[in-house]
């Protein structure tokens, strides 16, 4: 049996890995990755409480969170790929479009 | 399936758990402080793979397949063709990471002390143990989620959460739709 605080840790260290990923890398297809690893960090949480409680809501909906992560994949990934067509970077400081 | 149990029961899982969050963890820094995007993903995949053990270790087996299916096989290919299609070494990458890259990192850090301060007590006091154990526990249909996870988990998305599984069915729809547009060649 694992112990729920391990699962918590984990997940915790790893929500905190995405977070400071996402602020601090300037490729986007990075900063993309980061989300899904902190999405992925409270799909763990969903499983461990869902097998602390014994029902079946939680894995559920982690597998709805995991199709709605690739919905997102898909839709991020095309978004870079048009960037790269229109502004030739893929660095968030290059994506400066709203500036004027 | 008995032998099977009494591994599971056993501490040897706790200590699985604890080499694949470990590997989790690892892959995930290497993502976040590879040089080159490739070994990003590389590390990316490493992270998925053990977040897929972790959950073998909880008894979802259900969830650790969709889990190597989805992310490993699908996701990870998407962000390889999207490197390869990009050309990383046309634009200068010499700076990997923003400006205000330390300052995020203290930020991090230290919400992370300030919540194991919070939580502290709570995760590894003398009354956790007890409260915070997982148990196998039956759900309503009878069924236990442990050892007939499949059975249990299709039971719960296509009889209770039906319709969120509907909804989740006409986004992904939406998603493929919306990529094509997006990432059609503009046509001048």
């Amino acid at each position: 049996m694992v112990p729920m605080n391990h699962v918590l840790l984990l997940s915790f260290v790893l929500f905190c890995i995405g977070a400071a990923g996402v602020l601090i890398r300037r490729n986007v297809l990075i900063v993309l990755m980061c989300v899904e690893l902190m999405l992925n960090a409270a799909n763990l949480n969903l499983i461990a409480f869902a097998r602390h409680s014994g029902t079946v809501a939680g894995q559920a909906f982690a597998l709805l969170v995991m199709g709605l992560a690739a919905a997102e994949v898909a839709i991020g990934l095309a978004l870079v790929v048009a960037l790269y067509r229109k502004k030739d970077t893929v660095q968030v400081d290059g994506i400066n479009l709203l500036k004027g | 399936m008995e032998q099977l149990e009494q591994l599971f029961s056993t501490l040897i899982t706790q200590h699985i758990f604890t080499i694949f969050g470990v590997l989790a963890v690892l892959g995930a820094g290497a993502m976040i402080f590879a040089k080159s995007a490739v070994h990003s993903v590389l590390g990316f995949l490493l992270a998925m793979l053990a977040m897929a053990g972790a959950y073998l270790c909880l008894r979802a087996e259900f969830l650790a397949v969709a889990q190597i299916l989805v992310y490993a096989g699908g996701i990870v290919v998407l962000f390889l063709f999207v490197i390869m299609l990009v050309e990383m070494t046309k634009y200068k990458e010499r700076k990997l990471f923003q400006r205000q890259a330390p300052l995020a990192l203290a930020a991090v850090v230290v919400s992370a002390v300030l919540f194991l301060g919070v939580f502290l007590k709570t995760l590894f006091g003398s009354s956790a143990e007890v409260a915070l154990t997982l148990k196998p526990a039956l759900t309503g249909d009878g069924l236990n989620a442990a050892t007939h996870n499949v059975q249990a988990v299709s039971r719960g998305l296509f009889a209770e959460y039906l319709l969120p599984f509907e909804i989740l069915s006409v986004i992904l729809l939406v998603a493929l739709v919306g990529a094509v547009v997006l990432a059609k060649a503009e046509r001048s």
